[in-house]
């Protein structure tokens, strides 16, 4: 309908948005409206380092909407609090997305960093849309635990850069329940049943949220701002037309698979 | 102040115009230090990128067109700097053994340019296969090429010729140059780099050596001296580069490539001999003194070289070269990563 809305919280969970494919962008949390924006250290602009071999990031980086890491609550998994953010995901498809597309993506799995104290979870996915997605299924990872309490990125594959150190990926239906924790934790969030300090709640379709606004107020506040830039800042679209129901359905499907799948096999690794 | 002086000084070569060339777009430094002040050679570009009769020329400070292959001399004179004055003694023996190197490829970028080696005043273009622009893939977890990639001008593998240490032929180029530098450079960049060592490369049958080196313009250029520096202060990047030259063409179905020496890397010396081989191979073909088969050797620079022309001949050569209106081949490809296993 060409109204501004918020992609943390006006974006359905069932849609993953990219939030960049090799800068340091994030989306604003704390911004009304929740624009992405480009991270800043130290009164600079930032840049993520080239660790050799990777240049940039080695995959299309993003967010799932709909989800909150509560610094409030302590993961029982990793005995840290959440890092005050949407949910992180690694998207490992052949495309390189573009910043502010919205994909759909595949759960393949979850790898729980904690950075610098926090819990920081890595939603491991691939674009629904990738040509390779159909052999991307439900896999089990099982490596060494890591010995050391911080647990940097790693690439999916198995690095030989990096083989002093192995990380524990865990099976997708492990990943969907943790997503679907921070959704819980978003919905109090954006029902004011949690304090978000300094996080921006407004939205524009979130009915039983106090912070919703209607489209002329959003509007309102973008047009506060400096004007657009002239060189082209449209986010591509993908020509697709998102039909939540299917994707619904294909999710509980999902669901229900691997809760079906996890009764048969021994637990997940910790 | 320093105009003045190259205008008293003679038999540099240099014209009087040569400041001015400083300030032209699309210089090309050589320099070796903090002190950029002259452009040596300019680029000229042609044609839309990426599409089939993109070029790029190259110009001396006098605005004459030359070639990169043949007009740009090997070894960076170390008795003078760009700008025709002496200097005082070498600071050190290193910077005699300094060398222009051509900047094809840029790090981290995918187009497969190169010296056109059979065209007139051997401009940079990309390669063509199978009808269309070359990008080659991305072979995880690398992106496009690792180091700045080019060439040395006035070298020459001859490919009629068997290499002793690899037994093959050459591969009909001048010899390859893998810059490892912090600086990402450009295709037609002309740069000093020092020499590091040499990794004999079998590609698809051909010897095709390739050179480590770093810009001499490199902030940390001075803690580089032989190939053990390189191991020493970017660990894993000799190993990435073997990793790399072996898979590069396996997504194209070719098979892995090879190495003499059993992939090992010869340091500064062997390689400094290599260079002066594939530089006496080099003068040989533009003497007419072996067979050349389709190489052009137009040259404006080389004395006594049956295939010198005059700067007004190269212009009228470069004129004639016409530029349709071929679209630029864009490359979905560029955004591939390539998994291939170890």
């Amino acid at each position: 309908k060409g109204q501004y809305i918020s992609p943390f919280h006006d974006i359905p969970i069932y849609a993953d948005k990219v939030r960049y494919p090799c800068h340091l962008n994030m989306i604003a949390t704390k911004d009304p409206l929740n624009p992405i924006k480009q991270d800043v250290k130290k009164g600079k602009l930032r840049y993520v380092a080239n660790l050799f071999p990777y240049k940039g990031y080695i995959w299309n980086y993003g967010a799932i909407p709909q989800t909150w890491e509560d610094p409030g609550h302590s993961d029982k998994h990793t005995g840290c609090c959440g890092d005050n953010d949407p949910i992180d995901v690694c998207e490992i498809g052949s495309k390189v997305c573009a910043r502010g597309e919205i994909i759909r993506v595949k759960v393949l799995g979850i790898l729980a960093m904690i950075d610098e104290g926090e819990t920081d979870w890595k939603v491991i996915a691939i674009n629904v849309d990738d040509p390779d997605a159909s052999n991307y299924n439900v896999k089990w990872f099982s490596l060494e635990k890591c010995q050391q309490g911080c647990v940097p990125l790693r690439a999916l594959e198995e690095d030989p850069f990096f083989s002093h150190c192995k990380l524990e990926f865990l099976v997708t239906d492990f990943a969907v329940d943790i997503i679907k924790s921070t959704h819980d934790y978003w919905k109090a969030l954006v029902t004011k049943k949690t304090d978000g300090k300094g996080i921006s709640c407004m939205n524009t379709t979130v009915s039983e949220s106090p912070f919703k606004c209607d489209p002329d107020a959003a509007k309102a506040i973008v047009d506060a701002l400096p004007p657009p830039c002239e060189s082209a800042c449209t986010i591509p679209t993908d020509g697709k037309i998102y039909i939540p129901i299917m994707l619904y359905l294909w999710f509980l499907c999902l669901a229900y698979f691997t809760w079906h799948y996890v009764h048969q096999v021994h637990p997940c690794y910790i | 102040m320093r105009a003045l002086l190259s205008l008293l000084r003679t038999g540099s070569g240099w014209r009087v115009g040569a400041p001015a060339a400083a300030r032209l777009p699309q210089a090309t430094s050589a320099g070796s230090g903090p002190r950029r002040a002259m452009a040596l050679y300019r680029t000229e570009e042609r044609g839309q990128l990426h599409s089939q009769d993109y070029r790029i020329f190259f110009k001396n400070v006098a605005g004459h067109y030359i070639s990169p292959f043949h007009d740009i001399p090997l070894k960076v004179d170390s008795k003078k700097e760009e700008n025709g004055i002496p200097t005082k003694k070498a600071r050190n023996d290193e910077s005699e053994n300094l060398f222009n190197m051509v900047v094809e490829i840029p790090r981290w970028t995918n187009a497969k340019m190169e010296i056109a080696t059979q065209e007139p005043l051997n401009p940079i273009k990309q390669d063509v296969k199978d009808g269309k622009p070359r990008f080659t893939p991305n072979i995880f977890p690398y992106k496009g090429f690792i180091w700045n990639y080019g060439a040395l001008p006035q070298t020459w593998e001859d490919p009629h010729q068997k290499d002793k240490s690899t037994n093959c032929c050459g591969d009909n180029d001048p010899i390859d140059v893998c810059e490892i530098g912090s600086k990402v450079l450009s295709p037609g960049e002309v740069i000093h780099v020092k020499i590091l060592g040499i990794l004999a490369l079998i590609d698809e049958g051909e010897t095709d050596w390739k050179l480590i080196a770093i810009n001499a313009n490199d902030p940390e250029a001075s803690k580089f001296h032989d190939i053990d520096d390189v191991r020493k202060f970017k660990p894993g990047y000799l190993e990435a580069t073997i990793n790399w030259l072996t898979y590069y063409k396996v997504p194209e179905g070719k098979p892995e490539n090879k190495f003499a020496f059993n992939g090992e890397f010869k340091n500064k010396a062997f390689a400094l001999e290599v260079i002066k081989s594939t530089h006496e191979c080099w003068k040989a073909m533009l003497m007419k003194k072996c067979d050349r088969g389709a190489i052009n050797c137009t040259n404006v620079q080389v004395c006594g070289s049956p295939f010198h022309c005059t700067p007004e001949k190269a212009r009228s050569l470069v004129e004639s070269v016409l530029t349709s209106s071929s679209n630029k081949e864009s490359n979905i490809d560029d955004q591939v990563w390539h998994f291939l296993g170890k």
